[in-house]
C-alpha cells in the first residue's frame, strides 16, 4: 500500500496543520480532512546528531525541518551533506526500532 | 491573595551523588529547613518535583516517601511532573497554596538521580517529552532540537558558534565559584570550540551535563516570615505558559512563545518590567537557549541576545548577570531539581549569601524554567522582602 504524505486541513477555516490536533489551532473546529502535501520541500534547518537515543544505530543521524509550501515537517534527512535551502522529497522508510519493533515513517531524500 | 515568602533554601552538590534519589531529596530538604530556622515546625504540605523518578530510580509516589524520611507526616504530599520544568511547577503549586490561605508552611523539593542510568537510556527517556509522532519517532532528542534551533539562529540573526562558546565560558567561570556546581573546570572559547560535536552545531561544551542533585525551598506567608528570618524573599510574580508542542509547527520556531507569555504574566503580576531585574537564572540546557530566552523574557531585543554576551552584559560583573550559579551548563541539570535550584541560587543572591559569585546588591531576580522543548515554561520573579 502506498503511504500518503498528508497534512490535516480544518474544514471550517482551511488551516492546514502538520500534526494531528482534535481541535483546530486557529478556530477550535473539530472536523478535518487529510490533504496531500506538495512532494517537494525545502530544508530550513538541520542537525547532525552524534549521540543517538536507543533504537537508532550508526551516527551521525541527520535530522531536519523541511518546509512543504508553508507546512513544516521534521524528519530524517538521507544525506551526510545537508544544506539549508536544499530541495527534498518525502520517502517512506524505516525510521528506528522502538521496543523491538521497527517504526516506519517519511524520511526526506535530496532531489538530485 | 496573601504575599508569599521564601524563608529558607538548600541544595545538594550537583554531580554524581553517592546515595539514591530519596537520600538527596532528604538532604536538600533538611538543609532548607535548617536554613529557614524551622526545624521544630510542622509543615502543612510538601511538593516534590521529579521528572524521571519512576523511570530511572524505579520509585513512584516519591513525595509520600519523603515526608516519611524527614518526619513531616501528616503533611499533604504531592509529586509534580512537568518535564524539566517540574521544579518551577512545584514552586508554583506551593506558592498558590500559601497565597490562597490554604497552607501556612510548605516545603518544595526537587530532585533527580540520573547518573545511575546509561546515557543513551537517559537521552531516550528525556526525548519522550517531544511530540510522539512528529518528533520522537524520527529519532529527535533534546540536543537535536537545540542544534536545529541554534542553526536557525545562525541563519536568521547572525549568531556564530563563538557566541555559544562565550556563554559556556561565562557559565563555567561562574560555576568555579559555586561549591554546589557539577562542573568545576574553567574553559576557554578555543577549548569549547574544539570539543566533540553532539548535535551539530552544538558541541559538548554547549550542552548541559547529566547530573544528580536536589534542591529545596521553604515557603510561608510573608507576614509570618519575620518570626523565622529577617531576610524573607517575596515571590512577587509568577507566569506559566505553553506553546504548540512540535517546534516546526510554531509560527516562528526561533520565538519561544511560552517564555514570552510566561515572562509577560510574571512581570505584570510583579508590577515591574524586564529592565528592573538585577540577576537571572535561565534554563540553558543548551547555550543557545540562554541567548534565546534572554531575548524572549525581554532582557534584550530579539536576535540581539548574542551581542549582549559579546559585550559582557550577562557576566557576573555585567549589567545583568545571567546564571551566576553556572546555569544548567555548569551548575548542572538534574531535571526535576533544576527549577528549584534556580530559585535557591536567587534566594541566596538576594540575601547576599553567594560568596565569590555574589552579584552586587540585587533587589529583583528572575528564574526561567523551560519544559519540553519550550512548550511549557514557568517563570518566577523574586523580590528582596525586607
Ligand atoms: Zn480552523
Amino acid at each position: 500500500m502506498e503511504q500518503k504524505f498528508v497534512g490535516f486541513k480544518c474544514k471550517a477555516c482551511g488551516r492546514v496543520m502538520s500534526t494531528k490536533h482534535d481541535r483546530c489551532l486557529s478556530c477550535k473546529a473539530t472536523e478535518f480532512e487529510e490533504v496531500e502535501l506538495p512532494k517537494v520541500g525545502k530544508l530550513t534547518t538541520y542537525t547532525k546528531l552524534y549521540t543517538l537515543p536507543q533504537g537508532i544505530e550508526m551516527p551521525p543521524l541527520t535530522l531536519g525541518i523541511a518546509d512543504f509550501s508553508g507546512i513544516r515537517m521534521l524528519g530524517q534527512v538521507s544525506t551526510d551533506y545537508p544544506k539549508i535551502g536544499m530541495l527534498l522529497k518525502p520517502v517512506w522508510g524505516k525510521l528506528r526500532k522502538l521496543n523491538e519493533k521497527d517504526i516506519y515513517g517519511f524520511k526526506f531524500e535530496p532531489l538530485e | 491573595m496573601r504575599d508569599v515568602a521564601i524563608i529558607g533554601a538548600g541544595m545538594t552538590k550537583f554531580g554524581r551523588a553517592p546515595g539514591d534519589l530519596m537520600d538527596i531529596l532528604a538532604e536538600a530538604s533538611l538543609r532548607a529547613i535548617e536554613h529557614a530556622n524551622v526545624v521544630k515546625e510542622d509543615f502543612d504540605a510538601v511538593y516534590v518535583s521529579s521528572m524521571l523518578a519512576g523511570e530511572i530510580s524505579h520509585q513512584t509516589a516519591v513525595a509520600s516517601s519523603l515526608v516519611d524520611r524527614i518526619a513531616l507526616v501528616p503533611a499533604a504530599a504531592d509529586r509534580i511532573e512537568n518535564g524539566p520544568a517540574a521544579g518551577g511547577s512545584a514552586l508554583k503549586n506551593a506558592f498558590m497554596a500559601v497565597a490562597s490561605g490554604c497552607y501556612d508552611m510548605v516545603l518544595v523539593t526537587g530532585g533527580e538521580k540520573m547518573t545511575t542510568a546509561d546515557t543513551d537510556i537517559v537521552t531516550d527517556l528525556v526525548a519522550t517529552m517531544l511530540h510522539p509522532t512528529a518528533e520522537y519517532i524520527h529519532g529527535a532528542t533534546l540536543p537535536a532540537m537545540g542544534g536545529m534551533l541554534a542553526r536557525l539562529y545562525m541563519e536568521c540573526y547572525g549568531l556564530t558558534e563563538r557566541h555559544l562558546a562565550m556563554v559556556a565560558v561565562k557559565n563555567h567561570a561562574n560555576a568555579l565559584k559555586n561549591p554546589y556546581a557539577h562542573i568545576q573546570r574553567a574553559c576557554t572559547v578555543e577549548g569549547a570550540m574544539s570539543s566533540a560535536v553532539i548535535a551539530d552545531p552544538l558541541r559538548l561544551y554547549y550542552v548541559c551535563p547529566i547530573s544528580d542533585g536536589a534542591a529545596s525551598l521553604v515557603l510561608c506567608p510573608l507576614e509570618k516570615a519575620k518570626k523565622f528570618t529577617d531576610k524573607p524573599v517575596r515571590i512577587a510574580g509568577l507566569g506559566q505558559a505553553t506553546d504548540v508542542q512540535a517546534l516546526q509547527e510554531r509560527e516562528d520556531p526561533t520565538v519561544l512563545k511560552s517564555v514570552k507569555v510566561a515572562a509577560q504574566k510574571a512581570f505584570k503580576m510583579a508590577g515591574i518590567s524586564a529592565d528592573d531585574i538585577d540577576v537571572a537564572e535561565v534554563h540553558d540546557a543548551f547555550e543557545i537557549l540562554e541567548i534565546a530566552e534572554s531575548e524572549d523574557i525581554g532582557f534584550f531585543e530579539k536576535g540581539k541576545g548574542h551581542l549582549a554576551v559579546e559585550k559582557g552584559l550577562t557576566a557576573l560583573d555585567g549589567k545583568l548577570p545571567i546564571n551566576p550559579s553556572g546555569g544548567l551548563k555548569a551548575r548542572g541539570h538534574a531535571l526535576g531539581a533544576t527549577g528549584v535550584a534556580q530559585v535557591v541560587e536567587l534566594v541566596w543572591q538576594l540575601r547576599g549569601e553567594c560568596g565569590e559569585r555574589q552579584v552586587k546588591n540585587p533587589k529583583w531576580a528572575l528564574a526561567c524554567n523551560f519544559g519540553g522543548f519550550g512548550n511549557n515554561t514557568v517563570i518566577h520573579v523574586l523580590e528582596r522582602g525586607w
